[in-house]
């Protein structure tokens, strides 16, 4: 989960382990004050996030601008068709960081959007707000993209 | 769920790390307390201890001294100053005690003539 989130996120995977890396040894000393498997995963993804989000300041990643996601040959219009899910995720890695890491929580740990605010600190409206954003642009970018409807 | 929604989801599937990820951070967590356990013998080292001690006395005596001279200096300043004033007021007094004799001195004379 910790990778996987990392990975979606800064869309590198050496960065991503690193990351992951340095979030376990953070575990491993925080562990005596956890108590349940429950508090264990929350704190997780807590951690998780606000590292991911940091990464990016710190490195200053610049989102990945949708004119270097190319343009397919021929429009992908099926479910599952691996080079659709391909361009969500450069999509995705071009929300910026806080939008970003809403819908990576929502998609990848199936959150709702209560947990997502708890994990994130943010109010419940921001995240509503964040995510009903992200949406229209990966809606709008994406049938830019591929020329499909998403409806 | 929408489409986009479903779409979102497998493309945000899970991913694991690569093999040897475990192994890896358990060796992170292996080194990082030899570090600590190394500068915790090296800081346990009696001599070290007194070498420790004898820096904060040093640099505790050394603050308590800056400021003895800091409040001294001070002191004096002020001392000075109300010296400064109480001179600035006798002067001032004295020559209106002059006047008044000067004063006095000259209705006599006059009294006399």
């Amino acid at each position: 989960m910790v990778f996987s989130v990392a990975l979606h996120f800064l869309r590198d995977r050496m960065a991503a382990e690193e990351l992951a890396q340095d979030v376990f040894l953070q575990l491993h000393d925080a562990l005596p004050g956890l108590e349940t498997p429950d508090h264990v995963r929350f704190w997780l993804r807590r951690v998780t996030g606000h590292r991911c989000i940091d990464y990016i300041r710190r490195h200053k990643h610049d989102p990945l601008p949708l004119e270097d996601v190319a343009e397919p040959s021929s429009p992908p219009q099926n479910i599952g068709d691996p080079m659709l899910r391909r361009r969500l995720q450069q999509v995705v890695a071009s929300l910026p960081e806080k939008q970003r890491i809403v819908v990576i929580l929502r998609f990848q740990e199936e959150m709702d959007v209560d947990e997502i605010a708890r994990v994130l600190a943010m109010p419940l409206a921001t995240v509503k707000s964040r995510l009903h954003r992200s949406l229209a642009v990966l809606r709008e970018k994406l049938e830019r993209v591929t020329g499909m409807s998403c409806v | 769920m929408n489409r986009l929604e479903e779409e979102l989801k497998a493309a945000l599937q899970r991913e694991a790390p690569s093999g040897g990820f475990t192994a890896r951070v358990l060796a992170r967590v292996a080194e990082r307390e030899r570090q600590r356990q190394r500068s915790r013998r090296w800081f346990a080292m009696p001599i070290l201890r007194w070498a420790a001690a004898a820096v904060i006395i040093i640099a505790a005596g050394g603050g308590f001294e800056y400021h003895r001279q800091v409040q001294e200096r001070r002191e004096g300043e002020h001392a000075k100053q109300q010296v400064m004033l109480a001179l600035r007021i006798t002067s001032s007094k004295l020559q209106e005690v002059q006047l008044k004799v000067q004063q006095l001195n000259r209705q006599r004379e006059e009294r006399e003539q």
